[in-house]
């Protein structure tokens, strides 16, 4: 297989997405698909597998001009795509999921496909363990992604693509996943690795690119790129002064008692948490995803009732079970995924700035004053364009995770529940709004910041505490001799704390 | 269809204007439908238009037509400020009828001055009464509030058709199931000496209080971020459940001032059936004015005026009045189809 | 055989008789549902069905005619709200809305010669030989070949969602339609298909009212079956198989209503007709009291929770 990409472009609203890419990828090799968050890789993959249609561009499979125009001319064509967030269909059984997708699947499929054998094969193989009458969503996320491969591997693919594998695993399914893509390419197939973990293309990479606002910015062969150069080809020749935490003097009261917590959300829930936070602090909450995070960020923000505990933030209690205070001025809560969790999308920026406050505003709001203070707010946040009378669905990814930066962190909170507040944006955005993070915790604040990316937790945070099936399974000074310890926490193995 | 397409055909749109594409569509799909059954689509143009607004008197009809509409459609254009998709006005519009009624019957002997305003505000109340229990179960039991209101309209509309052939029935009216005639201290006054009545002036003043409502204060912004983002109303420490009961409970009042007022103004009587549609017209009306309360008021005498069109159709076409729902069916569908069309996402 | 079992039985075969209608269309709206939309619209259907089957039966004198002309009306009409929300993406509420408009002007307008009319229907069993079995024997007897076609249909139906791969593919459509789209299917496809059907089957429910069970046409006829219908395949939990005991509830206020009615048990006949209605909004709120709306499609939480 010997794929080619000329001049391919997608353009969404006012953003290039994809900007003009060239992309030549052989069978038996790994490619590894580098860039920052919103660098346009997942999109032009996406565009390879027919999610989304090219605004231009060719494609050209085998000296073959090739039209991609759905996911099934995709795999027609022979490529599968294991995609970040997950195809499988959670409400369904492993083997109906593969069955589903499978050309082989028999007219009449029994009860749970269990007349459907054909597709199993691939599974079987590479995760044996995985049991296949279980409905998906009782399965692990590790075993989701196995599943997920699977599927993709079903269809006998050419060309394979991964979109960001190893961001939810933990350090041994990594490891296993390595070790699977290296045999893949073994056996012949093109394999694209869409990654911004420098440790995948270590690991298993032949080839790398790097993309940077939607076009290709450098390629080549993976030995030839070390990882100061490859930082340096995402990030690209801007110098970022890393920002940081001052330490934090030990005697720092505490300011925040997240006490007893016990809290139940759709999918997950948190039991019994109890973390102290001090006056200045920066507490990392690591953990693989669905193990209660949202719960927690929700419970201590008080838009989720508690069933138990209760979250006494300078030693008033604000949120326990049947009490709520307005958290306006005093907790500050950048809630993961802004344009489900955190913005009215059809609604303009001015008004989206106001929302924690509405309640303070006069009966018959002043619209002029809302929109000078809100163009005052995007510029100090750089959200662009700093148009208050915009609507917010209409700005980019990072440009909403500013916009709600700025609504947040705007004055002097005494808690900040923060949740992947750097999603989506780039490097030098997520400086920024770390520094701001940082400078309310010089100031004072007490910071609860959740985080899967561990790296980013152990250079900025005080301590981290793990969260895992929604308890605490420890917590430690922000250090990386504890990084072993924490990785054993995240994955469930608590006796490897002793060893 | 690409996207370019669909950039190409918006662009074309924009100067022309969402209402104008409608109209279109409409006329054809109209058209249409009159050149099926074998009739002259622009001779049937003609009648329709002169039997809607041809003299004083259709005027007048069209005007009589709308009025339960134009409310009918507040009470819809209501709830759906917070994404609630209300069909109770139908219902909501009987229970109005009931409740006012009642307090009617039970001051008779004796009607003072009171009666009127008493009656308006039970009838409200009663209307109030049947959209809060939609309310309630959306709210605390996530019952889905567009089935809830549609089963509770045939409910309500049972219970009118068993007060007026039992309880309530007049023994004056021999073999017709109603009650006895309203005492001239329950109607509301008439205007231009026709049979429009106050309702419609009241209901104008409503749309324009309501719009400004809405549009300038802070409980307008309030519903603003419910409608658009639930989650993030919540987030912000927003009520979702008593707003949303609040804007059923206004809704079901306007809908059951519409029914008390059509019962003593225009029937005179509390009899099954006159809603005749009316709540359902006022959701077609709410969808066409995009739930926007000042475009509400033309587009409800424009529908009124289509119904009553259908009078003059069965007299002088000897077309079957039904002609006018189907019309209206190919309105809702002509707005539905040109402004889904307008407003589909692009892809990602 | 004692008056119990006649009592009995013959309360069961209204009841059955009453449900029948309605089996049709909650399967086919099941379909609809599992699929990820929903369409208010089956209400017009019905109408559309029951004037055409009545109309076409009164025609030809061949009441089979009058259920083939009742299910292709049905399905014409639900190709509107296929378009309307597939491909105009209409809101689904808003587009089934519309449709019952449609469905209920046409069905007035073109029914309004079959007022009065009458057909030849369907023969029973009655007087046949079964009779003397208690309890199923009444029951046999009262049956209707539209009776025995929703006793087939309805477990048919399941059999097929459960069993076999097209049934696999409309429930991975109505749980994920961006999943069921990478995986190589087609969800628009499939969503005009399960709209298609169930309109065909709401059609065919709305025949089978006029046709056998009434044996009248009258404007309006149907009275908000089609939309208990979409209440009802909540109850369902939207599984075809709960389908038949779902349509029985329905079916079994109806008949109890009219049993009342005949009994003249000091009830008025207006008041035990909002039985039917209350019975269906009670058995909806129990179910979502228990539910919380976790059974449902995921799909199709996605237009219900907005």
């Amino acid at each position: 297989m010997h794929l080619q990409l000329r001049s391919i472009a997608k353009r969404f609203g006012a953003i290039l997405a994809v900007d003009g890419v060239d992309l030549d990828v052989d069978g038996g090799e790994v490619l590894a698909l580098l860039g920052e968050n919103g660098a346009g890789k997942s999109t032009l993959m996406k565009l390879l597998y027919g999610v989304h249609r090219p605004d231009a561009g060719q494609v050209t499979i085998d000296g073959r001009a090739t039209r991609i125009d759905s996911p099934r001319d995709a795999m027609a064509s022979g490529i599968g795509m294991v995609f970040q967030q997950f195809s499988v269909i959670p409400a369904l059984t492993v083997r109906e999921n593969l069955a589903l997708a499978h050309a082989s699947t028999p007219w009449f499929t029994g009860r749970g496909a269990r007349r459907a054998t054909a597709g199993l094969a691939p599974l079987a193989a590479i995760a044996p363990d995985v049991p296949m009458d279980a409905r998906v969503s009782s399965l692990s996320v590790g075993q989701m992604q196995l599943v997920e491969l699977a599927k993709a591997l079903q269809q006998d693919p050419r060309l394979l693509i991964l979109d960001e594998p190893t961001a939810v695993l933990g350090d041994d399914e990594v490891r296993r996943l390595w070790s699977l893509i290296r045999g893949f390419a073994t056996r012949g197939l093109a394999v694209v690795l869409i990654t911004h973990k420098l440790a995948d293309v270590a690991a298993c990479a032949d080839r790398v690119a790097v993309m940077r606002r939607g076009r290709v910015v450098a390629s080549g062969a993976a030995r030839d790129f070390d990882a100061t150069r490859l930082l340096r080809t995402m990030v690209g020749e801007r110098d970022l002064a890393a920002p940081s935490t001052a330490p934090l003097p030990a005697d720092a009261p505490t300011r925040v008692w997240i006490r007893g917590l016990s809290a139940r959300g759709p999918g997950s829930r948190i039991d019994g948490v109890d973390l102290r936070i001090a006056r200045g602090e920066v507490l990392g909450i690591a953990g693989v995803s669905g193990h209660g995070q949202d719960v927690l960020a929700d419970a201590c923000a008080g838009v989720l009732s508690p069933d138990a505990g209760e979250v006494i933030v300078d030693g008033e209690t604000l949120f326990a079970p049947r009490q709520r205070a307005p958290r306006a001025g005093r907790v500050a809560y950048i809630p993961e995924q802004p344009i489900r969790n955190a913005v009215a999308p059809d609604l303009p920026l001015a008004l989206n700035l106001h929302l924690d406050r509405l309640h303070t505003l006069p009966a018959i709001p002043d619209r002029r004053r809302m929109e000078a203070d809100a163009r005052a707010l995007l510029t100090r946040f750089d959200v662009r364009p700093a148009d208050p009378t915009m609507a917010a669905g209409r700005l980019s990814g990072g440009n909403l995770q500013k916009l709600v930066a700025a609504r947040e962190l705007c004055g002097a909170p005494a808690l900040v529940v923060a949740s992947h507040p750097t999603m989506g944006l780039d490097l030098a955005a997520s400086a920024f709004l770390y520094h701001q993070l940082f400078a309310l915790a010089q100031a004072g604040s007490a910071v609860l910041w959740i985080s899967e990316d561990l790296d980013d937790l152990l250079h900025h945070a005080h301590r981290i505490a793990v969260l895992h099936r929604g308890r605490i399974a420890g917590v430690v000074p922000a250090d990386q001799r504890h990084r072993q310890t924490i990785g054993a926490w995240m994955t469930g193995h608590a006796d490897a704390e002793a060893a | 269809m690409s996207g370019g397409t669909v950039d190409r055909a918006r662009a074309m749109a924009a100067p022309l204007g969402r209402p104008a594409l409608a109209a279109a569509a409409f006329v054809v799909l109209a058209a249409a439908f009159f050149a099926v059954i074998g009739r002259n689509p622009l001779s049937m143009i003609g009648v329709v238009l002169e039997a809607a607004a041809g003299d004083s008197y259709a005027i007048g009809e069209s005007l009589v037509r709308a009025t339960p509409i134009l409310l009918c459609a507040l009470a819809t254009a209501l709830p759906a400020r917070v994404g609630l998709i209300s069909v109770g006005a139908e219902g909501q519009f009987y229970a109005g009828a009931i409740a006012g009624t009642g307090t009617v019957l039970s001051m008779l002997p004796t009607p003072g001055w009171t009666m009127l305003p008493l009656m308006l505000v039970t009838g409200a109340l009663g209307g109030m009464a049947l959209s809060l229990l939609a309310g309630l179960l959306r709210t605390g039991l996530q019952v889905n509030e567009t089935i809830s209101t549609l089963l509770t309209n045939y409910v309500a509309a049972l219970l009118v058709t068993w007060l007026v052939y039992g309880p309530w029935k007049s023994p004056a009216s021999q073999g017709w199931p109603a009650t006895v005639e309203f005492p001239a201290a329950a109607k509301l006054p008439a205007l231009f000496d026709s049979r429009v009545h106050a309702g419609l002036l009241i209901g104008i003043a409503l749309a324009v209080v309501l719009h400004l409502v809405l549009t300038r204060s802070r409980w307008g912004l309030v519903l603003d971020v419910l409608r658009s983002n639930p989650r993030a109303g919540l987030v912000a420490g927003l009520d979702f459940r008593r707003n949303a009961l609040i804007v059923m409970a206004l809704g079901g009042a306007l809908a059951g001032l519409a029914g008390i007022a059509e019962t003593a103004s225009i029937q005179g009587r509390l009899q099954s059936d006159i809603a005749g549609g009316a709540g359902f017209s006022g959701f077609l009306v709410a969808w066409l004015a995009r739930n926007h309360c000042l475009r509400i008021i033309p587009l409800s005498l424009l529908v009124g005026a289509l119904l009553a069109s259908g009078d003059g159709l069965q007299m002088f076409a000897q077309v079957p009045s039904s002609v006018t729902l189907v019309i209206q069916g190919l309105l809702f569908v002509a707005v539905l189809l040109v402004n889904g069309w307008l407003d589909r996402k692009r892809p990602g | 055989m004692t008056t119990f079992d006649i009592v009995l039985g013959s309360f069961l075969v209204s009841a059955l008789r009453s449900a029948t209608p309605l089996v049709f269309v909650l399967v086919g709206e099941t379909l609809v549902q599992r699929t990820g939309s929903i369409n208010l619209g089956v209400e017009g259907q019905m109408l559309v069905g029951a004037m055409a089957g009545y109309g076409a039966a009164a025609l030809w004198g061949d009441p089979w005619l009058g259920l083939v002309a009742g299910a292709v009306a049905g399905m014409l009409l639900s190709s509107v709200h296929g378009l309307l929300t597939l491909a105009a993406r209409a809101n689904q509420f808003a587009s089934g809305l519309a449709v019952w408009m449609l469905g209920f002007g046409l069905s007035a307008y073109y029914g309004a010669g079959l007022v009065g009319r009458k057909i030849e229907g369907f023969g029973t069993w009655r007087g046949a030989g079964p009779d003397s079995v208690p309890v199923l024997g009444p029951i046999v007897a009262g049956m209707t070949p539209t009776v025995l076609l929703a006793l087939v249909v309805a477990p048919a139906v399941a059999w097929w969602f459960w069993r076999t791969r097209t049934g696999l593919v409309w429930r991975a459509v109505g749980e994920s339609p961006e999943a069921a789209r990478a995986a190589g299917l087609r969800p628009i496809r499939v969503r005009l298909q399960a709209i298609l059907l169930g309109g065909l089957l709401s059609g065919l429910g709305g025949a089978a009212l006029s046709v056998d069970h009434t044996r009248t046409w009258a404007e309006g006829m149907t009275a908000g079956r089609g939309l208990v219908a979409v209440g009802l395949v909540i109850v369902a939990r939207w599984n075809p198989w709960w389908v038949l005991p779902t349509a029985l509830l329905f079916g079994g206020a109806e008949a109890l209503a009219l049993r009342l009615q005949t009994a003249d048990a000091g009830v008025s006949a207006h008041l035990l007709l909002t039985l039917p209605y209350i019975t269906s909004l009670a058995v909806l709120t129990l179910t979502c009291l228990r539910d919380r709306g976790q059974a449902a499609p995921a799909g199709l939480r996605a237009v219900m929770d907005r």
